[in-house]
């Protein structure tokens, strides 16, 4: 068959023709496998269950503490009929001292966080970049110490801290923080800075920047989603952190959010006061929740950015 | 400008303890373009990073004109290189990247915007000066790499391999650009690439490497007329060269029932009696008595015809490795283009005069003509 003879025939079949809705996938994705199924349930379950237990710790913060054990899945109803709906809340909020505790934790967490970051890149980069001798065994112990729980150390920190006089103490808090932190933090971030290509350096070494200056201009702005993805993380586990705080701290005044709420349990469960309770969680889960459903992509994205390429 | 001189340079890798260069002694004059060429792991990259200061030396000296750089960090050899994928900066514009190193060098502002503006104007590079280099093309970014080196004016331009993320067409538009760039602006240029073709169309002058030893340096035309061992002779020219062992009898050679004679400067200078006998593709001449050959595969360039065969006499391959050593045809005979020879056709070869090149088969090295 020659050229022109196909031509005009080629060009019918074009005119006639509708694109599919959906282009068809590869023949190895399409099908089920027995493995696919018991995957998918399992997330479908896995999720249906945190949506479950989401709606009924939003709807009880807004129930009366009858309305929470009788009818645990129904929508609140009686504070809306007193025209009163958001009295739990304002319960929690009264009660437990949370406007205080909002402020401090807010600038705990973000100071924390940033210092934790700040200190953890330098070293990141050094372990992973510059050659240093030794950098593998120092890389590995910081992974070691990730693998200690921090709850065996309670004690001897609390003890540590009293003798310089740190416990009760928002700075002492502080010190702990970071340094509880900076294992994990700076084993991300080493898998950050090594998943950075060579060339970027060596471009940067050419051009007559100082290793200071190549950190800076070149390789900082580059983890840049790294760094990020570390100050959400380490905001969120602070934001939560409840054990640490009910050790060291003891003055109403530095009071952060969990441990406000701590408070208020004992206080709300003696007062049967079981709707004002799950509205001062709410409270404190919520801020987190949503900070993490805006920035869920690219804490994921950061998260695997170092195990890819 | 200035020269650069390898002297006895020496480098070896941890682990490993035959040296990736060995010893290497080569003299770039002023404003050449030299080439360094060879199959992968040769150490023609590894020479251009020690001379760019981003490999340590173990031996000997690299000189950039009268300065002994060997100890230098990279900032203060006065050089520029442009990266096989080109390292641009991604989170910087293309005139940030350009201007990277003038900016640190503390150059006024006005004069490092005008010499990025030149830079730009001579590489065509004007109207994305404000771009990201994620949203410039193949053949933009390798612009800006080369770019960021011309805005420098050093005195040695190191260029690894910056052509070969381009594909074909392009790089050979790029290629020409770069020589004729690099003449207009006189720049001693060490180049590398391992692609032949590259070396012999760019280079004033052309150096093959294998194992960390330099096997030839010279002229396109010297290295393809007289290439000094068996090795150059296979690796330059595209197809290669054949290249069939024979053994010397008397005064001459004999390969496939023919023989052809040495002189008596050759005869004198063989080690053994063995040769091996090097015929470029084009060096055949198709007649009726000569080589018996069958032909196998008929490579149709149009301008010419590339008629891979095979004949019964034995071949020397020359590269190890399988992708690039050629199909395993014992002759490689360039006909004029749309000649109608066909698979299965039988031809009588005899090699043109002058066309010969003779190598001690026990060390490789050519025969004197």
């Amino acid at each position: 068959m020659s050229a022109p003879e196909s031509a005009p025939e080629t060009r019918v079949r074009r005119e006639h023709r509708t694109p599919p809705r959906k282009p068809r996938p590869a023949p190895t994705a399409r099908g089920f496998s027995p493995l696919r199924i018991v995957g998918m349930a399992f997330v479908w379950l896995f999720t249906a269950l945190n949506v479950v237990i989401l709606y009924w710790l939003v709807t009880a913060a807004f129930k009366t503490p009858i309305e929470i054990f009788n009818k645990p899945f129904h929508l609140p109803y009686t504070w809306f009929e007193r025209g009163d709906p958001f009295r739990n809340l304002r319960y929690a909020w009264e009660n437990a001292g949370f406007g205080n505790a909002f402020l401090v934790t807010v600038a705990l967490v973000a100071v924390s966080s940033v210092v934790i970051v700040a200190v953890a890149a330098p070293a990141a980069y050094a372990l992973t970049r510059l050659g240093v001798r030794g950098s593998n065994p120092m890389t590995n112990f910081f992974a070691i110490g990730m693998g200690i729980p921090f709850q065996t150390l309670v004690i001897p920190l609390f003890i540590g801290m009293a003798d310089l006089g740190l416990t009760n103490n928002l700075f002492g808090m502080f010190l702990v923080y970071v340094a509880l932190s900076l294992p994990f933090t700076v084993f991300l971030l080493t898998g950050f800075f090594k998943s950075l290509p060579d060339e970027l350096e060596e471009a940067a070494a050419i051009d007559g920047a100082s290793p200071f200056r190549t950190f800076f201009t070149v390789m900082l702005p580059l983890a840049r989603g790294g760094l990020i993805t570390a100050l959400i993380l380490n905001a969120i586990g602070l934001w939560n952190e409840t054990l640490l705080a009910i050790v060291f701290l003891t003055d109403n005044a530095n009071f952060t959010l969990a441990r406000a709420l701590f408070t208020l349990y004992g206080a709300a469960s003696y007062q049967s006061e079981y709707g004002g309770l799950i509205a001062g969680v709410a409270i404190v889960v919520l801020p987190m929740l949503v900070m993490y459903i805006l920035l869920a992509r690219r804490i994921i994205t950061g998260l695997t950015l170092g195990a890819g390429k | 400008m200035a020269t650069v001189t390898f002297d006895g340079t020496t480098r070896y890798y941890a682990g490993n303890p035959t040296p990736a260069v060995d010893t290497l002694d080569l003299e770039v004059a002023d404003g050449e373009f030299l080439v360094l060429v060879g199959p992968s792991g040769c150490g023609k990259s590894t020479t251009l990073r020690m001379l760019a200061g981003l490999e340590g030396i173990d031996g000997g000296a690299i000189r950039i004109g009268e300065r002994d750089v060997t100890n230098l960090p990279p900032k203060e050899r006065d050089i520029a290189m442009v990266f096989q994928n080109y390292a641009l900066y991604p989170h910087m514009t293309v005139a940030d990247n350009i201007g990277f190193h003038l900016k640190i060098a503390k150059m006024p502002k006005e004069e490092r915007v005008k010499r990025v503006r030149e830079a730009a104007a001579l590489l065509d590079l004007e109207q994305y000066l404000e771009r990201k280099p994620a949203k410039l093309s193949g053949g933009q970014r390798q612009r800006v790499a080369m770019g960021r080196a011309i805005v420098r004016r050093p005195q040695v331009f190191c260029m690894d391999e910056p052509l070969s993320n381009l594909d074909a067409k392009l790089r050979v538009q790029t290629r020409t650009q770069i020589a004729s760039l690099q003449r207009r602006l006189g720049v001693t240029t060490i180049y590398v690439t391992h692609d032949q073709t590259e070396a012999m169309t760019m280079g004033d002058r052309v150096a093959v490497l294998r194992d960390g030893i330099l096997q030839q340096c010279d002229t396109p035309i010297g290295l393809f007329s007289r290439p000094a061992n068996v090795f150059v002779a296979g690796f330059i020219g595209s197809p290669g060269m054949n290249l069939i062992p024979a053994a010397v009898s008397g005064e001459s050679a004999t390969v496939g029932g023919m023989s052809i004679p040495l002189t008596p400067a050759q005869r004198a200078a063989l080690t053994s009696d063995r040769v091996v006998v090097g015929i470029r593709p084009e060096g055949w001449s198709i007649g009726s008595s000569g080589v018996s050959a069958v032909v196998e595969v008929v490579e149709e360039l149009g301008s010419d015809q590339y008629l891979y065969c095979s004949a019964d006499i034995p071949h020397v391959e020359v590269a190890e490795s399988a992708e690039e050593r050629e199909a395993p045809h014992a002759f490689t005979v360039r006909a004029p283009g749309m000649s109608g020879w066909h698979r299965g056709d039988k031809l009588a070869l005899t090699p043109q005069a002058g066309a010969v090149h003779f190598f001690d088969a026990a060390t490789g090295d050519r025969l004197p003509d």
